[in-house]
Order: structure tokens, then C-alpha cells, then sequence
């Protein structure tokens, strides 16, 4: 089977997957105990006016009338309107998520370049004090929860140093002076704002690729082409990064899409705890305030994330290792 | 061994609600984040968290065995808790309460930990609980709610009356306090319905609960509360004196707004407290909850007959985008609201027919039936809305607003969705604030709030956390904490469509039995008071302190069901008279 055919095949699965994803959410949101209207409306509020907003809704609708309305308005990216703000999904999420994605992609920079390179050097000096402090410093990283290294970071360094800011993105009061998202990253004041959210994620991250790479230098490191380059005399670094790290980087590919996946949904604990506006707070808040339209939508964009970059590494495999087919 | 309140001791007080913990912890795995005080009438002010999905566990009653309350001919009761992220101090005292019931009492209890929408659904529409408590706000006029939560009428499913409670007299007595138009009239009918009530013991407060004004002093002062939104009130907001230079009023809520649609709210603290701003009302209320005509809309109303008001409105008022504030504005705000059938404004819209410009200044109202108390319960809830922005609108309370234009004393300026929301005063208002420009920055944790405000980077404190932080901080110097009887309570409800829960007597004997001073004392760190009465004496002359007094007393719960026939079988469990 040629790369085409493959990409066809691939992208066949992505939408069969995409329509399950899609089927079950609409099943689990709609299983779920309790009354959407519960958290949309007020006790006080008259039985018939209850009814009328859940007519509104499309909630009395027999289900499979919701389901194929549902569908329908997937297939044109459209996921609906939120029952709390009335807002359309689309603008809730194109709100939320860039403050999402300029976090975590910072944070998955710093966490996968140090992660690495840390991994490449712990698998080479295999056996020393270096190797065994970056594995306990991997475990602590991966061990200890984020919300509880980041209230230490605010403690620390927010209100006893004062030296970070102790939450949200812009300082308080500045709300409503940029013209755009991008004009506030731009600045200096969103920078400092940036370093500890990124940072405790960062640290948290990192433990992963860390030891992937690390047990993955160890099994290159054993092959014999490692021998050979040193029989012709290659420099220690050059046969460390070039050859060594480069063929050990494989399932390194594999972890980054899905942590990359995943890094769309945002981290519900560290944006809680440095009052990040991002869309792990609010896929959150729509899941226990039962707004199926923006839970729906948020969960369908982070499934196809990781969907689609599950798919972009497959293909990346085959170019990186020529001995990777797509049979 | 039988024990009166007072008996209740720390190490039992660990024991329940340790147990109670673990449930909580147990019915929240793989659930975090944010979320908060809830519509449906559950805390705007005070919860904060997430809620976890505890739907089906039961525990924290401390009859892990299930021999406690063995022999019982009484069923098995289940009080349905929210979970422990959701509302921390409940959820300890749902724990305490259902311990001492089983315990000490000899019933067999089941404690449902449930996430806040499940929990809702389950008491407020299927009816589907034994007992239930949550924080129930009566705001400013409380028959009409009490009419709503206890008439005889409102026990089919979702219909209100979820204690399933009947009695035609208190009826009849609600009835005719909502169609009084006479105040001292209605005073002693507010009275009679309290002795009514507390008698039967339908729903009790367990706690009254506080209003907090947490400040920092050094750049705030003169915080007054009112009796429906305590120190977030537009009488607050419009009194406050700003110190020290500071010029911005700078405040916090632990999630965002969710709205800028004063018609499509659904009447939660962190909406109203900004609305209230940002809108006129016909009349607004003082401190003590009389209307102040020199900080209202009107400058003068008068009850024409039973079913008509009219009021007198200013006519040198305009809206935030210049327009003039007109009678015809007015009139299009009541009809507008009555026609489209907006559901927040449901209760007061079913009291409505519809209002007529009599001339430039005066608006006439029109009732569909008598309703006494028009001023608070009607005139200061609805918004007056701009006639030139809104008429257009169709289906108002579904429309995405994204500059809300109203007349009030602060104009909207921006909403940073998630991240803050920021207004600025409208200096042509006839009552003007002192502040040049209030925000509300998203603080989802507590630690992060303290630290700001004692710092000075916040000033006030508007969501009211009653928590550990609060009592370790109110003592700093540039921190002050003002407290005021609020009209709100955490109730005890028992529903009287199961088996044993219609007869008064047992009803009473449980009220008896809740350790509600270890609650107010070591659950909420002495901030609330005991519940006594329905109405709490916050609403002033309406409040009555002549109403049945229950002991707080194992004891004497015990003595009741004893002389009422009930009796104890060897292992401790109730039985109820043959």
C-alpha cells in the first residue's frame, strides 16, 4: 500500500472515529443524572416558564430527533449555542482557547526540549549522579500534584517574594486595555504572567519525555552502529546527538502528539490555581452546569486534536524511519 | 446513651464528618475544577468549586453497619448531601446532623452524596429524598417565596412545594398577606404565618446566615448593606466612601459572569450584583428595606387601588448612550418583560398585566391580581430597560449582549471573558458612586484572594467566603469585616411524602436533635446564628420573635416522641406509634 492510499484509509478512520466520539458524548451528556435547566435557571423561576426554556432548548425533542439535529449541525461546525451565556460554542471557544494554547505550548516547549535533552544526557552518562538525580528529578516532576507545586510557586515567589504576579494573565485592573489576544501576549506584562503557570507545567511535563528518552538511548545505545561509529573515530557528542539521540527520538514522536492532543484541553488544576482563562476551566464548567452545547463542543475539538495528531504522527513515522512502511 | 446538643463533643464532630470526607473524596475521583454557586436557588455567595458526581453513594451517617437503626419500623431516610468541593461546611454538617439522627436518635440514615444539579433535580422536581438542605435566599419580600416553597397548590412535581406540606389555613393566610396592600395589616399576617410554620415545622432553618462586608480599610470605608443583596447592593455601592487616593473599587469572584443579558440571567449573586449597577429599578431599597425615593427612578409613587400603581419618574435622567430616559421607556420595560414571558422574571410577571404612560413623568401599573408588597417584591426587581436598544429584540431572554446600555450608576466598559469584568461610572447618574471605576478580576482560589487583598491589589471582598481564611484574617489591621443578619438560611426540610415524616411530631423531634450550634460554632467559626424562625430577624418588623421555641436537645427530641407514643426497641431503634 502506497502513502496515498494510506492517507485515504487513515482519514476514512478519522471520521468513522470522530462520528463515535461525537455519538457518545451526545449519549453521556444526555445519560448524565440531573436537570440542565437546574443551573439555568432560578428556584423562584414559575413551572411553565421551566418549560418554556426547556422547549427552547430543544431538550423535549425525542432524542433521536436531538441526535440526528446534533449531527447535522456537526457536520458544519456547528456546535450549538450555550444555555448559560447564549453565546454561539464557536466564539466561547475561539475566546478561551488561544489563552489555553499560548500556556500549555509554551509550558510543552520547555517541557519536551529539556525533557530531551536531559533524557539524551541521563541515557549517555548511564550509571553517574547526573542520571540518577534527573530520574528522581523526573519522578518528583511527575509525581507530585501541579496544583500543589503551584500554590508553593505562589506562595514563594507571589506572596512572599513578590516577585510573580499572583494571577490571571494581565495585571488586575488592566482588563479592557488591548485591542487584541495577540497585542496582550506581546507585552511584557503578559510575559511575567506567563513564566510560573508555564513553569510549574513545564516542570510537570518534563518528566515524560525525559525517561522515554532516557530508556530509549539505552536500547540505541546497545545497537551496533553506535560501535561503529566509534570504531571510525566520531566525536563522543556527535555520536551522542547525531546518531544516538536522533534514532531514539521514534517513540518520542508518539508521547508529543498525544500530550500535544491533550494540551488543547488545558489544565483545569494549574488554571484554577494562577486564575488562567483557559478552556479546561470552562469544559469543566460546562460539564457540571450540564451546558451540553459547550461541553459538546469543547470535547469535540480536543478528541479531534488528538485524533488528528495521532494521525500526523503516524505519518511522521515513516518519514523519519525509512524502515517504517505504511502496509 | 441519650445526649443533649450541648453533650456533642469535638471528637464526635471529627468522626462525622470524616466520614463524611471520605465520601466526599470518594464521589469526586476524576472530577476537578472550577464551577461555583449555582442557580436553582443554591449559594451564589459562599460555594465555590467544583462539583463531583457522587450520584448513588451513601455514608458519613456513621451506620457503616447498618445496625444502628436496625428494628425500626420506620423506613430508611435518605438526606441528600452535596459533595464535600461544592460547599465544604454543608456538606460537614449534612454529615453532623444525619450522625446525630441515626446515632442518637434511632433512625436508620442514608446519606446521598450528589452532585449539585443531581441533588436539586432529586428534591426540588421528583421528590425523590427524606431530608434535604441548601441555602434558600428569601431576598426582600418572603411570603411570596414561602408562598412558592409551602402552598398547598405547588405539590405536583417542580411545581415548589417540595416538603409535599398542605395546610389550607396557611394558605388562605399567605393568600391574603400577598393581596394586602395595607403594611401594618400584612405585618400581623407575617406574623401568623411564622407561628403557623415554625409550629409545623415544615422547613427550618438550621443557621441564619450572615452578610459579610470584607474590606480592605485603607482604601475603603463605609460599607451598608442591604436586605437583598447585603453588601453588593446598589444602597452600598452608592454610600461607599473610597480612602487613601483610591479611586477603583476592586473586586473578585471565583468563576466568570456568564452573561451581559439582564433579561437572561438566571439570578445568580455574580449577575444581579452587576445588573443592579448597571440598570435602573422604578424604586430602590435603603438598609432597612423602605423604598428611597432620592436614589430611585421615581421620585413618587402611589397605590391607586388594589390592582394599579403609579409612579412618578424623574425626567432628566438618560441612558449610557445619551438616549433620555422616558415614561414610554418605562412602560416598554414592564410590557416587554410581561409579553416575551421572560422566565427569570417569572414570579413577578404572573402578578402583571401589563403598564400605560399617564403623561411624561407618570406610569401607571396595571396587576392581573392584588399583590400586596409591589415595591419590593415587583418595582425594585425589574430592570428598566432601553426601549431603543430592545425592541427589536425578539425571544430577549436568549439574546447574546455583548455592550449592555442601561441607566444606572456605573456603565458596563469591558468583559474579559474568564478573566475580568470592569465598568466605570456614569457621572450624569443621580446617584452617584464614589468610585471612578469598580472591577471584578476571576480568583478561583481562596489563598490568591487573601493575598491580594491584604496587599491592596483588591479592596473588597464581594463574594462573602465564609471560610478558615476569613477567620485567620479578619483581625489584620487593614482588614475589616462588617456583618449583617442576612434574610438567607441553610434549611432543614423533611419531606412529608415519606412514610413518618407527615406527623408534626417527629418533624419536631428532628429539628430538636440538629447540633445546630457545633454547626454555627465550629462548622461557620461563630459567624452565623442558631435558626429559630423561618424569617429570620433581618426583615425587621416583619420578624416575630413569638413563635414556638425548639430546644436544642437530644433530650428533649426524645421526651416528644416518647409522650407522642414512639418507643425504642433494646437495640436503640425508633418505632412509631401503632
Amino acid at each position: 500500500m502506497g502513502k496515498a492510499s494510506f492517507v485515504v484509509r487513515r482519514t476514512l478512520q478519522l471520521v468513522v472515529t470522530l462520528w463515535a466520539v461525537g455519538t457518545v458524548l451526545f449519549g453521556l451528556f444526555r445519560l448524565m443524572p440531573g436537570d440542565p435547566t437546574s443551573y439555568v435557571v432560578s428556584s423562584q423561576m414559575t413551572q411553565e416558564a421551566r418549560q418554556q426554556l426547556i422547549e427552547s432548548y430543544g431538550l423535549n425533542d425525542a432524542l433521536h430527533v436531538q441526535y440526528i439535529r446534533f449531527l447535522e449541525n456537526l457536520v458544519v461546525l456547528n456546535f450549538g449555542q450555550s444555555f448559560h451565556s447564549n453565546q454561539p460554542v464557536t466564539d466561547i471557544i475561539a475566546t478561551y482557547m488561544p489563552n489555553t494554547l499560548v500556556l500549555m505550548l509554551t509550558a510543552f516547549i520547555v517541557a519536551y526540549a529539556l525533557g530531551i535533552t536531559l533524557g539524551v544526557l541521563s541515557g549517555w552518562y548511564r550509571g553517574s549522579r547526573f542520571e540518577r538525580s534527573t530520574v528522581i528529578t523526573a519522578l518528583t516532576a511527575r509525581s507530585v500534584p501541579t496544583f500543589y507545586v503551584g500554590l508553593i510557586v505562589l506562595w514563594i515567589f507571589g506572596a512572599e517574594l513578590g516577585v510573580i504576579p499572583m494571577s490571571g494573565m494581565t495585571s488586575l485592573g488592566t482588563g479592557g486595555q488591548s485591542t487584541g489576544f495577540l497585542d496582550m501576549v506581546f507585552t511584557l506584562d503578559f510575559l511575567r504572567h506567563l513564566i510560573a503557570p508555564a513553569a510549574v507545567l513545564g516542570f510537570y511535563y518534563m518528566g515524560y519525555p525525559l525517561l522515554i528518552m532516557r530508556t530509549s538511548m539505552l536500547e540505541v545505545l546497545s545497537e551496533d552502529f553506535i560501535d561503529v561509529c566509534r570504531a571510525k573515530g566520531l566525536k563522543e557528542r556527535t555520536i551522542m546527538f547525531k546518531h544516538a539521540a536522533r534514532n531514539a527520538l521514534l517513540p518520542i514522536i508518539t508521547a508529543a502528539a498525544i500530550a500535544l492532543g491533550y494540551a488543547v484541553g488545558g489544565s483545569v488544576l494549574i488554571e484554577t490555581v494562577f486564575a488562567w482563562p483557559g478552556i479546561g476551566r470552562e469544559m469543566v464548567r460546562a460539564v457540571l452546569r450540564r451546558d451540553f452545547p459547550v461541553a459538546q463542543g469543547t470535547f469535540i475539538v480536543l478528541a479531534s486534536t488528538i485524533i488528528f495528531l495521532n494521525f500526523v504522527a503516524d505519518l511522521a513515522y515513516g518519514y523519519l524511519d525509512p524502515r517504517v512502511t505504511y502496509d | 446513651m441519650v445526649r443533649s446538643e450541648a453533650d456533642m463533643k469535638r471528637r464526635d464532630f471529627l468522626k462525622a464528618t470524616t466520614a463524611g470526607g471520605t465520601v466526599g473524596i470518594t464521589a469526586l475521583a476524576g472530577c476537578s475544577g472550577g464551577g461555583g454557586g449555582g442557580g436553582g436557588g443554591d449559594d451564589g455567595s459562599g460555594d465555590d468549586g467544583s462539583s463531583g458526581d457522587g450520584s448513588g453513594d451513601d455514608g458519613g451517617s456513621g451506620d457503616d453497619d447498618g445496625s444502628s437503626g436496625g428494628g425500626s419500623n420506620l423506613p430508611t431516610y435518605t438526606y441528600v448531601n452535596n459533595a464535600q468541593s461544592y460547599n465544604p461546611p454543608r456538606h460537614d454538617a449534612i454529615n453532623l446532623i444525619a450522625s446525630q439522627f441515626d446515632e442518637e436518635l434511632g433512625l436508620d440514615i442514608e446519606v446521598d452524596v450528589l452532585e449539585w444539579g443531581t441533588l436539586f433535580s432529586r428534591v426540588s422536581e421528583e421528590y425523590d429524598y427524606s431530608f434535604a438542605t441548601w441555602h434558600t435566599f428569601f431576598v426582600t419580600e418572603p411570603v411570596t417565596e414561602l408562598n412558592n416553597l409551602l402552598n398547598s397548590g405547588n405539590t405536583d412535581p417542580g411545581q415548589g412545594n417540595y416538603s409535599g406540606y398542605e395546610n389550607e389555613d396557611l394558605d388562605g393566610m399567605m393568600a391574603d398577606y400577598l393581596g394586602e396592600p395595607d403594611d401594618d395589616t400584612r405585618i400581623d399576617l407575617a406574623h401568623d404565618i411564622q407561628r403557623t410554620v415554625v409550629d409545623d415545622v415544615p422547613m427550618m432553618p438550621i443557621t441564619h446566615m450572615p452578610m459579610l462586608g470584607v474590606y480592605n480599610n485603607n482604601q475603603v470605608d463605609n460599607l451598608e448593606a442591604d436586605l437583598a443583596n447585603g453588601f453588593n447592593s446598589y444602597w452600598t455601592m452608592v454610600n461607599l466612601e473610597m480612602q487613601g487616593g483610591e479611586t477603583v473599587l476592586k473586586g473578585y469572584w471565583p468563576e466568570t459572569l456568564s452573561t451581559m443579558n439582564v433579561l437572561g440571567h438566571n439570578g445568580e449573586n455574580k449577575h444581579v450584583y452587576q445588573f443592579n449597577m448597571m440598570y435602573d429599578y422604578l424604586v430602590q431599597l435603603d438598609n432597612n428595606a423602605e423604598v428611597a425615593t432620592d436614589v430611585s427612578l421615581a421620585t413618587d409613587f402611589e397605590r391607586v387601588d388594589e390592582t394599579t400603581m403609579e409612579y412618578t419618574i424623574r425626567t432628566d435622567h438618560s441612558w449610557h448612550d445619551g438616549e433620555d430616559v422616558t415614561a414610554e421607556d418605562v412602560a416598554f420595560s414592564y410590557n416587554y418583560i410581561v409579553d416575551n414571558e421572560v422566565p427569570y422574571y417569572s414570579p413577578q410577571t404572573r402578578f402583571l398585566e401589563g403598564a400605560e404612560v399617564v403623561d411624561e413623568e407618570t406610569v401607571r401599573i396595571n396587576m392581573s391580581e392584588t399583590y400586596g408588597p409591589f415595591n419590593l417584591g415587583i418595582a425594585s426587581i425589574i430592570p428598566i430597560i432601553p426601549e431603543h436598544k430592545w425592541a427589536d429584540r425578539d425571544n430577549p431572554s436568549q439574546q447574546n449582549i455583548e455592550e449592555p446600555v442601561g441607566s444606572g450608576p456605573m456603565m458596563f466598559d469591558y468583559w474579559e471573558q474568564g478573566s475580568e469584568f470592569g465598568m466605570t461610572r456614569f457621572d450624569d447618574h443621580f446617584a452617584p458612586v464614589d468610585f471612578e471605576r469598580r472591577f471584578w478580576r476571576v480568583i478561583p482560589e481562596a489563598s490568591t484572594v487573601w493575598s491580594n487583598l491584604l496587599s491592596g491589589d483588591l479592596n473588597y471582598e464581594p463574594f462573602g467566603r465564609l471560610d478558615r481564611q476569613l477567620n485567620e484574617n479578619q483581625d489584620e489591621d487593614n482588614i475589616s469585616v462588617n456583618s449583617e443578619l442576612a434574610p438567607t438560611f441553610w434549611h432543614f426540610t423533611a419531606n412529608e411524602r415519606e412514610e413518618g415524616l407527615d406527623d408534626p411530631v417527629l418533624r419536631r423531634a428532628l429539628y430538636e436533635s440538629i447540633p445546630r450550634t457545633p454547626i454555627v460554632d465550629q462548622i461557620l467559626f461563630g459567624f452565623p446564628e442558631k435558626g429559630f424562625n423561618i424569617m429570620s430577624p433581618a426583615f425587621g418588623p416583619l420578624h416575630t420573635e413569638d413563635v414556638t421555641e425548639y430546644e436544642e436537645s437530644v433530650e428533649a427530641a426524645r421526651s416528644r416522641l416518647e409522650e407522642a407514643g414512639y418507643s425504642y426497641t433494646d437495640a436503640g431503634a425508633l418505632q412509631a406509634p401503632e
